[in-house]
């Protein structure tokens, strides 16, 4: 099936599509047997945009995923990519996206420049300008001198770096990352981050599934955050924050078992769902509406209580705390 | 080392134009199984394998069979062959099931790659080692005094006959590989059957040898039938009335694996 894929520059990319966004989906339902994964999900991500989908497990991130990348065709709905329908023109969308899943999927047996030229090859490039392409990659994803071994034996951080590098030998119009960091260590992560950005540079959308909150809200332009099959919030990682209502005084005694003692003494200034959560806890989050004031307030309190703290603060919402108001149960896992 | 994030401006510079066709995708699949074979010694394997059967065979019963009035070279090397197939399955069923396990077979999927040129590359390249095995153990028979004594149409038809048993287990092999996507419980669960119907077969002994209640399963199974038949086109016999059976064994089989394979190939989850 002899099809060409365009490489335009990303400026021309964005001129062609005018304003239609990269990813749209409408209502879109997926069941297996009496398992409803999916119950009506729309979002649209935009050309040159980073979309985190955070939601825990089984929410339905993956089946998204698997959707738009036309390895799950949906019961109903629609989902376009890239400008293609992923039912009526699913050849279109494999050949605008690239897709890394949780595990790297690679030939383990070849070398990281063997699996490179063979993705060139695959994605329609000539012998030639494959093994150039792998050069070049390499030489981009720093992975020279680990080039020639067998990529069995890289590390998890080289091995991701392999498998989104191989993604790349031709240019893609939508990436999709499922959760791309998990199991790596905090410099490779860093390292996949910066990749992100460089990606969303060049004028590519990515979508970006995740359970580390922090990373959507390092990366994302905009956050949907799934659970149960369907879309409970969207917006940029700020209006998230502004939806649990103002900032949150974070309290951690001197004794960490004082904590109820602390509780106590506090009084109405604890909700009652953060009161039934303190067993094991070695701090206390309290919301402060009114910010510096219900500092003082509980300062006054715990001092009169004589309770001895080492630290108390006030912070803005986290997206765990967005992840915990709107869906009643705390994100990650 | 470093982990440093390719620069922006560089990452796609000077991409040529390209075309993706099923023919290079599946070139470049089948290639690098085959280089991995060569290189990481399977192939090494698959010329051994044969000599090691034929030796472990032919020393022990050549007399035997003599004393039998069977020339036992002549005799053994069909289902010597066959057994040479059943490892092309073996290691296909491997490398579906790796394929499957570590997502590449997933992968492949989400790109724009024919989709059947996976499959057609892993069986293209159990062919591969097929062919080179079966020269191996053709060259071995002779080393013994097997003779292809039907002329060449007929040698041809043996090497035909038994590459295409190769190709209709292996299409099986794969299926299982993709839907299992479990190398080890398959190789083991693989061991048993290939087991009972290589030494329950007429291959090795004739069906006097076998007890009289095991001999109408080891008279009519398919790889006694095959290997019949190929005993029959290497003595140059090669008569309708011999081959039917096998041909529909072969084809039922055929019927089976290969929407099968295809299914577990093709389908997405």
């Amino acid at each position: 099936m002899p099809s060409s894929i365009s490489v335009d520059s990303p400026a021309g990319g964005v001129a062609s599509r005018g304003g239609e966004p990269a990813v749209l989906v409408s209502d879109v339902r997926k069941s297996f047997g009496d398992v409803h994964a999916l119950q009506g999900i729309s979002f649209q991500a935009e050309k040159a945009s980073v979309l985190g989908i955070l939601g825990p497990n089984g929410a339905g991130k993956t089946t998204t995923v698997k959707i738009l990348s036309t390895l799950l065709r949906p019961d109903s709905g629609t989902a376009v990519v890239a400008g293609h329908d992923v039912l009526t023109d699913s050849a279109g969308v494999r050949r605008s996206i690239m897709m890394t899943g949780q595990y790297a999927a690679l030939d383990e047996n070849l070398s990281g420049r063997e699996n490179l030229e063979l993705f060139g090859r695959l994605m329609g490039l000539a012998k030639s300008a494959a093994r150039k392409r792998a050069d070049t990659l390499l030489e981009e994803f720093d992975l020279v001198s680990a080039g020639k071994r067998a990529v069995r034996n890289y590390s998890g951080g080289m091995r991701r770096r392999v498998d989104i590098a191989c993604g790349l030998v031709v240019r893609p119009e939508v990436v999709f990352l499922d959760e791309p960091t998990t199991g790596l260590d905090p410099r490779s992560r860093q390292g996949v981050w910066d990749l992100v950005t460089a990606l969303k540079n060049q004028g590519i959308t990515v979508l970006l599934t995740t359970q580390y909150l922090e990373e959507a809200d390092v990366l994302s332009d905009n956050i949907i955050v799934i659970d149960k099959g369907t879309v409970i919030a969207e917006g940029t990682a700020d209006q998230l924050k502004a939806r649990t209502g103002g900032s949150f005084c974070e309290i951690v005694p001197l004794d960490v078992s004082r904590i109820p003692a602390t509780v106590q003494a506090l009084g109405d200034l604890v909700p009652a769902a953060v009161a039934a959560e303190i067993d094991g806890a070695d701090k206390l989050s309290i919301p402060a509406p009114e910010g510096a004031a219900t500092l003082a307030e509980a300062l006054r309190r715990l001092d009169n209580a004589g309770i001895d703290l080492a630290d108390i603060a006030l912070r803005r919402p986290s997206l765990d705390d967005v992840f915990l108001s709107i869906t009643g149960h705390s994100g990650g896992h | 080392m470093s982990v440093s994030a390719p620069a922006a401006s560089t990452l796609f510079a000077e991409l040529p134009e390209v075309r993706p066709s099923s023919f290079a995708q599946w070139r470049a699949l089948t290639g690098r199984i085959v280089r991995t074979m060569a290189t990481k010694g399977e192939l090494v394997v698959a010329v051994l394998t044969p000599l090691v059967v034929t030796v472990a065979f032919y020393l022990p019963l050549r007399y035997v069979m003599k004393v039998q009035g069977i020339d036992y070279a002549q005799y053994v090397m069909p289902i010597v062959v066959l057994q040479t197939m059943a490892m092309t399955m073996m290691s296909n069923a491997q490398l579906a099931a790796f394929e499957a396990l570590t997502g590449l077979s997933t992968r492949l999927q989400t790109m724009p790659i024919g989709s059947l040129v996976p499959l057609m590359s892993r069986i293209c390249a159990g062919l591969v080692r097929s062919v080179v095995s079966l020269i191996a153990t053709v060259g071995y028979g002779y080393l013994i005094g097997f003779r292809f004594t039907g002329g060449w149409l007929q040698a041809l038809a043996f090497c035909g006959f038994a590459l295409a048993v190769g190709i209709v287990l292996t299409l099986g092999a794969d299926a299982l590989g993709s839907l299992t996507k479990n190398p080890e419980a398959l190789s083991q669960a693989l061991t048993l059957p290939i087991l009972i119907f290589g030494m329950m077969s007429t291959g090795f002994v004739p069906e006097a040898s076998f007890p009289a209640w095991v001999r109408p399963f080891a008279r009519n199974q398919p790889i006694s039938q095959f290997a019949h038949t190929l005993s029959d086109m290497a003595a140059g016999h090669l008569s309708w009335a011999g081959t039917w059976v096998s041909l529909v064994w072969l084809g039922g089989l055929a019927i089976l694996f290969l929407p099968l394979a295809v299914w577990a190939s093709v389908r997405r989850s």
